[in-house]
C-alpha cells in the first residue's frame, strides 16, 4: 500500500485483487458464476422475462447485501445475482415454484 | 448433470484459475452449495426445455471471447476519423454503434458522452452495475465494487488520480450515472500526435478504461 491508497480508508480497505489499478482481472471466478450468468441472459434473450424486471431484482440484492457496510458487502457479485434470477423467474411464472428446483436435487 | 456428479464436488475448483478476490471470502462449502444450487437450477430449466447446455456454452463464449472493449474501440476510432459518424453516435449512440454491427442485452439506451479539452466525463452505476455489453464486454471487478461506485460520486478526481489520471483544476469532471434506462460510454480525446494513423491503429490506442473515463485513450 503506498501512501495515497492509505490516504483514502475506502481504497485502503478493499482487498489487493479489487483495487482499480488491476487490469485483466477475471470476471467468473467460479464455474457456477458462468451457469447463472448464462442461464439469465439465455432466457432474457427468448423473451422469458425483460431485462429491466431482472435489473430492478439484481438492484435490490445488491442493496441488501451492502445493507450493513457497502465496502463489506454481507456475499459476493454473483450471489446477489443468483438471487435476483431466482425472483425473476419466480414473478415471471417461469419457474413460479422455486421448490422445483429442490425437489431435483435427489435426481442429481 | 451426470451420475457421478457427487463424486467431484470436492473437486470443483479446480479447472478454474485462481480467485485472490473471493477466495478469502467465500469457504469452499459456500461454494459447493452454490454450485449445486446453479447445477439444479439448470438442471430443472434443462427439463423444462427452456435452456440447453449447448446455447448456455454458448452464450459463455460470446460473452467471454467475442463482446469485449476492441468493439468499443473501434466506434470511438470511427468518431475519430469520419465526422458525420460522430455527430450521428453523439445524436442517437444506440443507432450510431448498430451500424458498426454492435447490439443486443444491455445494448439498449446508450449515449454517448464526450471529453474536451473542458471536459471530463467518467461513468459508473451507483445502484449495481448497468454497463454497455456489446462494446466493452462484461465490467471489471472493481467497476461492480461498492468502493468505486459510492467514490466516484463525492470524489472523481481522487479516484481518477488512483488511476493514475490527472485532469487539470480547469476541467469539468462530470460523472454519469449508467442505470437500465441509459447506459453511458466515453467518446475520449483523440491522443496528441496521433493524427497520422488510420481507424484500426488509433483502435488500438483505446482501452477499456478509457471507454469509462477513468483513464484517457492511448495513456496505459
Amino acid at each position: 500500500m503506498n501512501a495515497s491508497l492509505n490516504a483514502r480508508p475506502e481504497i485502503a480497505e478493499m482487498d489487493e485483487a479489487a483495487l482499480p489499478r488491476m487490469s485483466g482481472e477475471l470476471v467468473f471466478h467460479d464455474e457456477w458464476e458462468r451457469r447463472a450468468f448464462a442461464i439469465a441472459v439465455s432466457l432474457a434473450e427468448q423473451g422469458r422475462f425483460a431485462w429491466p424486471q431482472f435489473q430492478a431484482n439484481l438492484i435490490a440484492a445488491v442493496a441488501v447485501a451492502e445493507a450493513g457496510d457497502p465496502l463489506h458487502p454481507s456475499r459476493g457479485y454473483y450471489e446477489s445475482w443468483l438471487d435476483a434470477l431466482e425472483a425473476t423467474l419466480s414473478q415471471a411464472k417461469v419457474l413460479p415454484d422455486p421448490s422445483i428446483v429442490h425437489q431435483a436435487k435427489e435426481r442429481l | 448433470m451426470s451420475a457421478h456428479h457427487h463424486d467431484h464436488d470436492h473437486d470443483h475448483d479446480h479447472g478454474t484459475p485462481p480467485s485472490p478476490y473471493h477466495s478469502n471470502r467465500r469457504s469452499p462449502e459456500r461454494t459447493r452449495q452454490l454450485t449445486e444450487q446453479v447445477a439444479r437450477l439448470e438442471a430443472v430449466l434443462v427439463e423444462k426445455g427452456l435452456v440447453d447446455k449447448a446455447a448456455l456454452d454458448g452464450v459463455v463464449e460470446l460473452y467471454e471471447n467475442d463482446l469485449g472493449p476492441m468493439n468499443g474501440a473501434r466506434v470511438v476510432a470511427r468518431a475519430w476519423t469520419d465526422p458525420a459518424f460522430k455527430q450521428r453516435l453523439l445524436d442517437d449512440a444506440t443507432a450510431a454503434i448498430a451500424e458498426l454491427g454492435y447490439g443486443g442485452l444491455q445494448g439498449e439506451h446508450m449515449v454517448v458522452v464526450e471529453n474536451t479539452p473542458a471536459v471530463h466525463n467518467l461513468v459508473a452505476c451507483t445502484l449495481c452495475s448497468c454497463y454497455p455489453w456489446p462494446v466493452l464486454g462484461l465490467p471489471p471487478t472493481w467497476y461492480k465494487d461498492a468502493a468505486y461506485r459510492s467514490r466516484v460520486v463525492h470524489d472523481p478526481r481522487g479516484v481518477l488520480a488512483d488511476f493514475g489520471t490527472v485532469i487539470d483544476d480547469a476541467v469539468e469532471v462530470r460523472v454519469w450515472d449508467s442505470s437500465a434506462e441509459v447506459r453511458y460510454l466515453v467518446l475520449p480525446e483523440r491522443p496528441a500526435g496521433s493524427e497520422h494513423l488510420g481507424e484500426e491503429q488509433l483502435a488500438e490506442l483505446v482501452g477499456r478504461d478509457a471507454m469509462i473515463g477513468v483513464t484517457k485513450a492511448g495513456a496505459r
